[in-house]
C-alpha cells in the first residue's frame, strides 16, 4: 500500500501550463473512471482548482508509478509529456500525506490561510467517492486531511486577519456601523476597485447604493449591477450629507470632495459618523477632512499597510501550522501501517480457526453419542484457546506496525504460519 | 464595624480585581488570559457580595443602607446586577473590560468609608425610603454602565481616528453598536432617577426629614443637576438626534456628577439624613 501525489501548482507552473492540465466538473468523472479502468486496484482523487492540479493515488506495492500518472495526464488532455512534465512535482508516502495536509490547511495557497481550498478538497473527495474511486486508504487520508485543516484553523491565527484591500475596508466600516441595512453608500467614480468594494458591501447587506460618475452611462451600469441609483456628477454635494459610506476613486487630478462640504454634511448629520474611503491616486478627498469630528477617512495606503501587516501575521503562524501538520502526518502514517497489518492478522485468525474446525470435525466423528451440551463446551474451549493464543501476538504486531515495521511483521506472519495467499489485500 | 467583618468584602474585592486583570489581559494576550476566568471570578464575587449584603441586612433587620459604607456596597451590587442582566439580553463583547475595573475601583473606595462613620438618621422601615432609594440606585447603576460604554466609544473612536488597529480594535464592537447601547442604558436609567427624585420630594414634603430648607441640601441640589444633565442628553438625542463623540463626553460628565452627588457631597458636609456616629450617639443619650 503506497500513496503517491503527482501535480503542479501556482508556484511550479505558469497559468498557461496549469490550464492545459485542469479538469472541470464535466470531465472529472470520466477522468477518474478512465484511470481506474487502467489501474483496477488503485484508489484515486483528483484535485483541480485554478491554482493547482493534483492527482492522489494509492496502490498495492507501488503498482502505480509517477510515469503512469504523467502519461495518463498526457493521454487524457491530448498533450505531449514535454509540455508539462518539467513543471510537475511528485511525492510518495509520508511526503505525499504531508503535502495534502499542507494544501488542505491552506499553507500552500496563493493567499495564505484562505478557506476556499478546504471546500475544494472536500468537493474533490466527494466527487471521487461518488465515482467509487476511493477506498479504505483514500477515505482515511482525505477525511484526516479535512480534519487537520480544521485543527490548524482553530488552533492558529492563520486565517483570522483579513488580507485583501476590500475585506479590510469592509472590516473598518463594520467597526463604525453595526450593520449596513439602511445605510447609504455613495460611490464617486467607477473604477474596478469600487466595484469590488461594492460587491463586498452588498454581500454584507448594503442596499441603498448611489453612484456618481463623470460619464453618466458608466454610473448607470454599476448602479444597475447593485440595484442602486445613478446620479449626475453635479449632484454629488447634495448627496454627501445623506451618505454614510463614501467611496471615491475618480481619475481627477484634483480633490473632488472638500473639507467645507464634509463639515456641512456632518453638521446636517448631527454627529452621525461618516466613513470615507479614498482609493484614488492622486487622492480625491482633501486629507484635512480626517480632523473633523465623527468623520473617518482612509486612503489606499492605510488599507494596504493593514493588509501587509495581516499577511505578516499569517506568515508568522506558518511554523506553528507546520508543527501541527507534521504531528498529524505521523499519526496518519502509524494508522496506515496498522491498516497494512490488519488483513494479515485476519488471515492468521482464519487460518487458526480453520485448523481448529478441522480438528473438531475429526473429533466429532470419533466421539459418537456425545450430547449437545458437552459438545458445545468442547467447541467453546477450542475457540477460546485459539483466541487466547492469538491475542498477544496480534496486539504486539499492531503496536509494532505503528512504529513503521508493519511490512516486516506481515512477512514474518506469512513465513511462520505458511499463509501465502492474498496476504495484504485491503 | 470590626476588621473581621470586612473579610467577606475583601474577598469580593479580590475577585473583582482578578476579574479586571483577566478581562483586560484577555484583550492583549488571549492565549494567556482566559476569558472564562474573568467572567467566573466576577460571578463568584457577585455571589459573595450578594450573600454579604443579605447578611448585613439580616444583622440589622433593614435593607443594607444603614450607613454610607453599606449604601456604597448596595450601589456596586446594583451596577453588577444591571450589567449581568444587560449582558444576558444584549451580549456585549468586551464591556466587562471597561466595567469591571470601574467596579473594582469603586469597591476599593467603598472600603475607605468604614462602618459606623456616618449613620442614617431616618427610620428605615419607611415606604418612602425604599421608593426613593431603589429607583435611584438602579438608575445610577445604568448610568455607570453608560459611562463605561462612553469610555469604550471614545477608545474605539480614537483608534479609528489614529489608525491604531491593534488587538483592542478588533475586539471592540462598532461605534454605532456602542452608541445604541449607551442610549438604551441612559433611557433606562433616567425614568428611574426621575421616579426616585419625585418620591424623595414627596418624602421631605410630608415628613420634614431634612429640615425646613431641604432644597438647599447639597445632595438635593446636585441630584437636580444630575437630572438636568441627563435630561439634556435625552433631549439632544431624542429631539435633535445627536450622536457621536459629544454625546459620549457628556455621558462621562454625567457620571462624574452622579459620583459626586452620591459620595462627594459627604465631603462637603452635607448630611442628607446621615449623621456622624459620634453626634448620633450623643443625641441618643
Amino acid at each position: 500500500m503506497s500513496i503517491l501525489v503527482v501535480g503542479l501548482n501556482h508556484k511550479s507552473a505558469p497559468v498557461e501550463v496549469r490550464e492545459k492540465l485542469a479538469f472541470n466538473a464535466n470531465n472529472i468523472s470520466t477522468a477518474l473512471s478512465v484511470f481506474l479502468h487502467k489501474h483496477q486496484t488503485a484508489e484515486t482523487v483528483i484535485l483541480s482548482t485554478c491554482n493547482r492540479v493534483e492527482m492522489y493515488v494509492s496502490s498495492l506495492d507501488s503498482a502505480v508509478k509517477t510515469e503512469d500518472v504523467l502519461s495518463f495526464f498526457a493521454d487524457f488532455h491530448k498533450i505531449t509529456l514535454t509540455e508539462f512534465s518539467p513543471y510537475m512535482y511528485h511525492y510518495t508516502d509520508d511526503r505525499a500525506v504531508n503535502h495534502l495536509f499542507f494544501v488542505t490547511a491552506s499553507l500552500d495557497s496563493m493567499v495564505l490561510g484562505e478557506s476556499q481550498i478546504l471546500s475544494q478538497v472536500k468537493e474533490a473527495y466527494t466527487t471521487a467517492s461518488m465515482e467509487e474511486a476511493t477506498g479504505k486508504v483514500m477515505n482515511q487520508l482525505f477525511q484526516q486531511a479535512l480534519n487537520v485543516a480544521k485543527i490548524v484553523h482553530t488552533k492558529t491565527a492563520i486565517g483570522k486577519k483579513k488580507v485583501s484591500i476590500s475585506s479590510v475596508a469592509v472590516e473598518f466600516a463594520e467597526k463604525i456601523f453595526q450593520d449596513f441595512t439602511g445605510k447609504m453608500v455613495l460611490v464617486v467614480g467607477a473604477g474596478e476597485m469600487c466595484e469590488l468594494l461594492l460587491k463586498h458591501l452588498y454581500e454584507e447587506g448594503a442596499r441603498t447604493i448611489v453612484v456618481a460618475n463623470r460619464t453618466f452611462e458608466r454610473a448607470q451600469e454599476i448602479a444597475n449591477a447593485f440595484q442602486g441609483q445613478a446620479i449626475k456628477y453635479e449632484l454629488l454635494g447634495e448627496y454627501l450629507a445623506k451618505a454614510d459610506i463614501i467611496i471615491s476613486s475618480t481619475s481627477a487630478p484634483h480633490f473632488v470632495i472638500h473639507s467645507d462640504q464634509v463639515k456641512d454634511a456632518i453638521r446636517h448629520r448631527r454627529g452621525n459618523p461618516m466613513f470615507l474611503l479614498d482609493i484614488a491616486v492622486p487622492r480625491d478627498i482633501e486629507p484635512e477632512i480626517a480632523n473633523i469630528d465623527n468623520v473617518y477617512l482612509y486612503n489606499i495606503d492605510d488599507l494596504q499597510s493593514v493588509v501587509s501587516q495581516n499577511i505578516d501575521e499569517r506568515t508568522r503562524e506558518v511554523e506553528k501550522c507546520r508543527a501541527i501538520v507534521e504531528e498529524e502526518v505521523e499519526h496518519f502514517m502509524a494508522r496506515l501501517e496498522e491498516m497494512k497489518i490488519e488483513p494479515a492478522i485476519m488471515l492468521l485468525r482464519n487460518h487458526f480457526h480453520a485448523i481448529g474446525k478441522e480438528e473438531l470435525d475429526r473429533l466429532k466423528t470419533k466421539l459418537k453419542g456425545v450430547d449437545n451440551g458437552d459438545w458445545e463446551q468442547v467447541v467453546y474451549t477450542v475457540e477460546r484457546t485459539i483466541n487466547k493464543l492469538l491475542h498477544h501476538p496480534a496486539k504486539v504486531a499492531k503496536q509494532e506496525a505503528k512504529n513503521g515495521g508493519g511490512y516486516r511483521y506481515v512477512e514474518i506472519i506469512r513465513k511462520l504460519f505458511g499463509i501465502f495467499h492474498h496476504a495484504d489485500q485491503s | 464595624m470590626t476588621l473581621y467583618s470586612h473579610i467577606p468584602f475583601f474577598i469580593v474585592i479580590f475577585l473583582y480585581f482578578i476579574s479586571s486583570v483577566w478581562s483586560v489581559g484577555y484583550i492583549m494576550k488571549p492565549a494567556f488570559f482566559n476569558k472564562k476566568v474573568g467572567k467566573w471570578s466576577m460571578m463568584m464575587g457577585f455571589l459573595i457580595h450578594s450573600g454579604f449584603l443579605v447578611f448585613l441586612g439580616l444583622e440589622s433587620g433593614n435593607i443594607p443602607i444603614t450607613n454610607v459604607y453599606e449604601s456604597f456596597l448596595s450601589l456596586i451590587w446594583c451596577i453588577l446586577f444591571v450589567y449581568i442582566n444587560l449582558d444576558y439580553l444584549y451580549k456585549l463583547p468586551s464591556l466587562d473590560t471597561f466595567l469591571v475595573p470601574v467596579v473594582t475601583a469603586l469597591s476599593l473606595w467603598a472600603l475607605t468609608f468604614d462602618g459606623g462613620n456616618l449613620l442614617i438618621t431616618v427610620s428605615l422601615q419607611n415606604f418612602w425610603l425604599i421608593a426613593h432609594i431603589i429607583p435611584i440606585f438602579i438608575g445610577y447603576a445604568s448610568f455607570t454602565i453608560s459611562f463605561s460604554l462612553s469610555i469604550m466609544y471614545l477608545t474605539q473612536q480614537r483608534q479609528l481616528k489614529h489608525k491604531l488597529f491593534g488587538p483592542l480594535f478588533s475586539k471592540l464592537p462598532s461605534l454605532e453598536g456602542i452608541d445604541r447601547l449607551m442610549w438604551k442604558t441612559i433611557s433606562f436609567g433616567f425614568p428611574l432617577l426621575t421616579l426616585g427624585l419625585v418620591f424623595g420630594t414627596f418624602w421631605v414634603e410630608t415628613q420634614n426629614i431634612l429640615g425646613e430648607q431641604w432644597y438647599l441640601d447639597y445632595k438635593v441640589v446636585l441630584g437636580l443637576a444630575t437630572w438636568l444633565i441627563y435630561a439634556a442628553l435625552l433631549h439632544m438625542r431624542l429631539v435633535a438626534s445627536f450622536h457621536g463623540t459629544k454625546i459620549a463626553c457628556l455621558t462621562i460628565a454625567g457620571f462624574c456628577l452622579v459620583l459626586f452627588t452620591f459620595i462627594g457631597t459627604f465631603f462637603m458636609g452635607s448630611k442628607h439624613a446621615f449623621q456622624k456616629v459620634s453626634e448620633h450617639t450623643h443625641e441618643k443619650f
